[in-house]
């Protein structure tokens, strides 16, 4: 736990642009909410990987909303099931159903659909917001921490080490 | 733009795709035998083991060695075992998530065998033992006809016979009383004194004027008309009593013959008729038909998974339900529609213990509404151990999951029976012996109802019949009978829902063995019938005779009614206006 606040504060310290991070946030959305065997997920991991996004927030991202998909599953599948079951979009289902690889996308299990749909229609919004935030953090919290005797307090305990420790051994990437 | 690529990362893509597909070539094979061994333990309930499995990819294909599925009911042994099974498999539809096997291949299917270790799961306990139907495993009797002891019957039965003699007994005594009470209503001496007065005060107005004397002539009218009314008035009460004796008579008739109608019932109850035998087929066959009912439809319910699965239909699209926490799967219109699952062909060689049978089952699959075709098999065997011939086909039709029509034929030639005990009463055990059995058949299930009808038919056949009890000339009767028997035919009739069904079982049989026990039952029903009846006669004869006395002493209230009206019809006569007033001439 205090290892994944240390990599957290460490990205958001970090001199990466905010849009890797938010991009790589919006990304982990994508796949942590979808079931994890999902076609998708594969284009996810290449852009992931292709893009320079941060991976580290992917990663935790990815933990955070795997979490929260549990949660989420009955919503997910309510979703689904109505948009999958909705007569105005039957028949772009049936051509979808009838293609190979859209069956092996699996859209048509109802929280499949249901957490795409809702990753999808939120991975913008999210990734402002979270490009914002990370911008408002660094220009006037971050500042202002640094000078704080908090921080100061912080720096001579055994969290401060953990992220000097981790900064070294990863370097900054 | 370039600034947002990251080319190594294209790299690592590469190489986790490179990694995850090597992973996959290493432990497809044990991921798919640990799977196959865990759903497949979950659907059977028991364990499901497999020595080996061997995924290939071109062609694609699956090949399984030494496959064990644990009966549940009987854990050390296998339902059945496989040594080797090969599925050639639609690639393209697998992409499609449909498993499409075009050919499967059973080697040495075997059924029944023994396991080294219990196949128990150990989370589950064993499953309760399948619930008896009614008229499936009747107790086994083997009719014995004694004749039951009279004394016994009568102590158990209450005779009809002394209910009546009680019940006229008590009716009697209440017409005696009532009778009493209305002859003592009735006019009597004290009556005839009066009217004796008032006509010596008639004969004395003969010696008065002529006023007295027709005042004496009215009074003798008056005298007359009231004589008569008396007189009319009790010949209507003897009319009432001879009418309410009478209907006492005649009950008392009908409880004289009440004990031929107790000895009637109680013969019929308690002694056997020929109809006793008729059903021995029944009784011999019943308990093994109704095992192999039962087994059947336990294995045919096993089977529904297989042949339906559970869907609901949402707005014009068919919704399939999965495993709980993983959502729906909503189906829509195919343009080239197929199962999800369905195998194609399969080839089986079964081994038996008399040899082995080949068969082939056609479509497979929990989806024939989508098929549109049933499941189709046909099994066949010649020239084995104890058989000639066998050949089983069937159509399990559930293209309409509301209207489901299965069907099974099935015929076996020569097959040679030993040893199989029919009775094992320790009084009249019966064991066939050795026999050549031809039998066919055919079952028809229809949703929940289901009828099945077959013919056996037996030849050389030896029964072989042990009397415990030489004395009892029935069981010897149905020895002698049974041991001259060559040869019978059986008819098994099992029909209703598959949760409750009723059986007929008939046999020639039967008519053999009723012949041979007639003669014998009719004695010993006469027999019973004339110690019966004596018996029944002993208990009933007194309280009769104390009726019938009872009835006779009722003709006293009879005189007495008679006597009372010749008492009045004597006054009578001498009530007139000639006797009494004398030979005057009067002028009226």
């Amino acid at each position: 736990m205090l290892s994944a606040i240390a990599k957290l504060l460490k990205v958001l310290n970090s001199e990466n642009e905010p849009s890797q991070i938010s991009l790589a946030i919006g990304f982990s959305m994508i796949a942590g909410l979808s079931p994890f065997y999902s076609l998708h997920n594969i284009l996810i991991l290449l852009l992931v990987l292709v893009l320079r996004v941060n991976l580290s927030a992917f990663i935790l991202g990815l933990a955070f909303f795997s979490g929260l998909a549990y949660l989420l599953d009955p919503i997910f599948h309510w979703i689904g099931l109505h948009v999958l079951t909705a007569g105005l979009l039957r028949g772009l289902w049936e051509v979808l159903y009838n293609s190979t690889i859209w069956r092996l996308e699996r859209f048509n299990n109802s929280i499949v659909m249901g957490s795409l749909l809702l990753s999808l229609i939120f991975i913008v919004p999210l990734c402002i917001l979270t490009n914002l935030a990370i911008l408002k953090y660094r220009e006037h919290v971050l500042a202002w921490i640094r000078k704080s005797r908090l921080m100061h307090f912080i720096k001579a305990s055994k969290f401060y080490e953990t992220y000097k420790s981790l900064s070294k051994l990863k370097g900054e990437s | 733009m370039m600034k947002w690529i990251r080319w190594r990362g294209l790299v690592a893509f590469v190489g986790v795709v490179i990694v995850l597909s090597g992973l996959w070539f290493l432990f497809i094979d044990s991921f798919v035998e640990r799977m196959i061994e865990k759903t497949g333990s979950r659907i059977v309930g028991a364990k499901v083991e497999l020595a080996d499995a061997d995924l290939s990819l071109f062609p694609a294909g699956l090949t399984l060695k030494g496959l064990q599925v644990t009966d549940p009911d009987e854990p050390m042994k296998n339902a059945f075992e496989i040594d080797r099974a090969t599925f050639s498999i639609d690639t393209l539809n697998l992409f499609r998530r449909k498993a499409i096997i075009n050919e499967m291949t059973l080697d040495r299917l075997r059924l029944g065998t023994s396991r080294k270790t219990s196949g128990a799961l150990p989370s589950r306990t064993a499953r309760a033992p399948a619930v008896s139907k009614e008229g499936s495993k009747k107790e086994f009797k083997v009719p014995l006809f004694e004749v039951p002891d009279v004394g016994d019957v009568l102590k158990k039965e209450a005779l009809k016979s002394l209910k009546l003699v009680e019940s006229l007994r008590a009716d009697i005594k209440r017409e005696k009383d009532n009778w009493r009470a209305r002859v003592q209503d009735l006019p009597d001496k004290k009556k005839v004194d009066e009217y004796k007065t008032r006509i010596d005060r008639i004969k004395k107005a003969r010696k008065g004027g002529i006023e007295d004397i027709l005042n004496a002539a009215s009074e003798v009218a008056a005298i007359r008309k009231d004589l008569k009314h008396d007189i009319k008035n009790i010949k209507g009460v003897q009319k009432e009593f001879k009418a309410s004796r009478a209907l006492l008579k005649e009950r008392l008739n009908q409880v004289a013959k009440a004990p031929d109608e107790d000895v009637r019932h109680l013969k019929e109850k308690y002694s056997l008729s020929p109809k006793g035998v008729s059903n021995i087929a029944q009784i011999f066959f019943g308990e093994q038909v109704g095992n192999w009912v039962e087994r059947g439809l336990i294995w045919y319910k096993r089977l529904q998974p297989v042949l339906e699965r559970a869907k609901e239909m949402k707005k014009d699209s068919e919704v399939i339900k999965p495993l709980r926490a993983r959502g729906a799967d909503v189906r829509f219109k195919e343009y080239e529609p197929l199962p999800d699952f369905l195998i194609r062909n399969t080839k089986a060689s079964l081994k038996l213990q008399a040899g082995t049978m080949t068969g082939e089952v056609k479509n497979i699959t929990p989806d024939q509404d989508i098929l549109g075709a049933p499941l189709g098999f046909v099994f066949s065997g010649k020239s084995l151990k104890d058989i000639q011939s066998i050949r089983v086909t069937g159509t399990l039709d559930h293209i309409v999951p509301s209207n489901t029509k299965d069907a099974v034929n099935f015929r076996a030639k020569g097959y040679q029976i030993q040893d199989i005990v029919l009775s094992d009463s320790t009084r009249l055990p019966v064991t066939l012996k050795n026999g050549l059995m031809d039998l066919d058949g055919r079952l028809a299930i229809s949703g929940e109802k289901f009828r099945l009808e077959a013919k056996a038919t037996l030849k050389s056949a030896t029964l072989k019949v042990g009397v415990q009890d030489e004395t009892n000339l029935l069981a010897t009767s149905i020895r002698s009978a049974l041991s001259e028997i060559s040869g019978f035919t059986l008819y098994v009739d099992v029909y209703g829902s598959l949760d409750k069904y009723d059986m007929r079982i008939t046999s020639d049989l039967d008519d053999v063995l009723k012949r041979a026990v007639r003669m014998l039952v009719q004695a010993q029903v006469a027999q019973f019938e004339k110690e019966l009846k004596v018996a029944i006669l002993e208990r009933i004869g007194a309280p009769l005779k104390e009726l019938d006395t009872s009835l006779t002493e009722l003709g006293i209230i009879d005189d007495e009614i008679d006597k009372r009206i010749n008492q009045l019809d004597g006054v009578l006569g001498d009530v007139s206006a000639r006797s009494l007033l004398g030979n005057k001439n009067f002028p009226f």
